[in-house]
């Protein structure tokens, strides 16, 4: 079992210029559970998942990790020095929709990378660690592999071991299954799902219903910068009493219908 | 043609070649690293650094390079800088360079991917090593062909370091041609040795291209 994280998200609003595009955002999320962002396009899931880490700045209101404020030294106050960003970034594990692999190094190197750099850790040390992250995402026979020789599910699942070789208490996953082909997406939902069972808190935004379902304790629905409902996944999924869910899920259901 | 001036001339020709690459050379390499130091403070600096270096892109950019040489050479002890003439044509191809440079990579920074750069921030990497690891390997190999193509110009630039008494090849051929008043042959003489010297660098180009790009290149 891993340590896990908690994070709580207070009144957080978020500008772009005259913008509005997170609203009040309230959510707490406890330690080894998995939390499902969904809702239409645009309507801010990403934009508040990468307030999480503070990949992007958000405007008001407060995000702790474990209780620490995240982004800022106080609520409303200055930001916090780049050392303590990047200190709390170290138990915070993120994976992106593109895989983000850097594309010079081999998929060890790629993980290996952060445990070098940031961690400090040995070449071989760092090595060794990175070889056990892929054997764990079932790529022990790709390590010596660049970028532009794995598949497009086998990247995603370098991103994940990249991720999970830190020892993070967190991960926030950015629809890390929309730019996959549809035969791929299960080995990285497999993958996520081992990483949920091992009680990680996760914050996953996906357009994956059946994910959503099987695996997340909460679901949360967004929709134009608001958090419109926050509740079980068979509450939001099955039986949604909101008329903005609603809608969506028939279009979702529409769309997979054939 | 009278080959005979070739046989005669040859020694000061191909001494006068050896200090036109060595000024290139020279040049060249210091006008990249300055150019790089320029992009990498243009991409981090605040605000009113950022302006200081435009301008002196712009001024840089903006004047001839024989307007410049004249200016370092000529104006330089008047401000106490006495330099001699190789040493005034370096640093002048150097100034002249860098500005050229500093935009190759910044383009070349701005073709590496941003998601890269914030995968590299969200594991927690620091800055410094954001740049050394991720932004500037990938940022050269974008920047490449473009640092090719303006050394290249750049050979042809030392010419103008005749001027201010660099006995390199184009003062060489001039001594020969004003010596002989053979100019067609001086003019061949210049045409050979620069074709020669662009295509071994254009080749060298080539292959550091491939060997730099053999694994991002998607063949799955």
């Amino acid at each position: 079992m891993v340590q896990a994280s908690s994070v709580e998200i207070a009144k957080v609003n978020k500008f772009y210029g005259p913008f509005h595009a997170l609203k009040d955002i309230d959510l707490s999320i406890a330690p080894g559970k998995v939390t499902c962002l969904i809702g239409p396009s645009g309507s801010g899931k990403s934009t508040l998942l990468r307030c999480i880490n503070f990949l992007e700045e958000y405007s008001s209101g407060e995000i702790r990790i474990d209780g620490q404020l995240i982004g800022y030294k106080t609520p409303g106050g200055a930001k916090m020095s780049g050392r303590d960003l990047r200190t709390m970034r170290r138990s915070i594990g993120m994976v992106f929709q593109q895989f983000n692999l850097w594309p010079h190094m081999t998929a060890l190197e790629n993980v290996a990378e952060g445990l070098r750099r940031v961690r400090g850790l040995s070449r071989t040390e760092a090595e060794a660690r990175a070889a056990e992250a892929l054997r764990k995402v079932g790529l022990g026979d790709r390590m010596a592999n660049h970028p532009s020789r794995l598949s497009g599910g086998q990247q995603q699942r370098v991103a994940i071991a990249r991720a999970i070789a830190m020892e993070p208490k967190l991960m926030l996953f950015d629809e890390p299954t929309s730019a996959l082909d549809p035969e791929l997406v299960g080995e990285v939902l497999n993958v996520m799902k081992a990483l949920a069972a091992e009680g990680m808190t996760m914050v996953v935004v996906t357009h994956e219903m059946g994910f959503a379902a099987h695996v997340a304790d909460r679901v949360a629905f967004m929709e134009k910068g608001e958090l419109v409902a926050v509740d079980a996944p068979a509450r939001i999924l099955h039986q949604p009493e909101d008329p903005r869910i609603q809608a969506f899920l028939r279009t979702y259901h529409e769309r997979n219908l054939f | 043609m009278d080959p005979m001036i070739f046989v005669q001339y040859s020694p000061i020709l191909i001494r006068g070649f050896g200090l036109t690459i060595l000024a290139w050379l020279l040049g060249t390499v210091f006008g990249m690293a300055l150019g790089l130091v320029i992009a990498l403070v243009q991409r981090y600096a605040p605000k009113p650094v950022t302006w200081v270096i435009q301008a002196y892109i712009e001024i840089v950019r903006g004047t001839p390079f024989l307007v410049q040489l004249f200016v370092l050479y000529y104006g330089g002890p008047m401000v106490g800088l006495r330099l001699d003439p190789l040493p005034a044509g370096i640093v002048g191809l150097t100034i002249y360079g860098s500005p050229y440079f500093a935009e190759i990579f910044r383009s070349g920074f701005r073709a590496v991917p941003h998601g890269q750069i914030e995968a590299a921030r969200a594991i927690g990497m620091a800055e410094p090593a954001i740049v050394r690891r991720i932004l500037l390997p990938l940022g050269l190999v974008s920047a490449l062909p473009a640092l090719v193509n303006f050394s290249i110009i750049l050979t042809k630039e030392t010419v103008i370091l005749s001027i201010i008494t660099v006995p390199e090849l184009m003062y060489q051929v001039q001594r020969m041609s004003t010596e002989t008043f053979r100019f067609l042959e001086g003019n061949f003489v210049l045409a050979l040795f620069f074709w020669g010297l662009v295509e071994v660098i254009s080749r060298f180009g080539r292959r550091i291209e491939t060997r730099i790009t053999r694994h991002l290149i998607e063949r799955p």
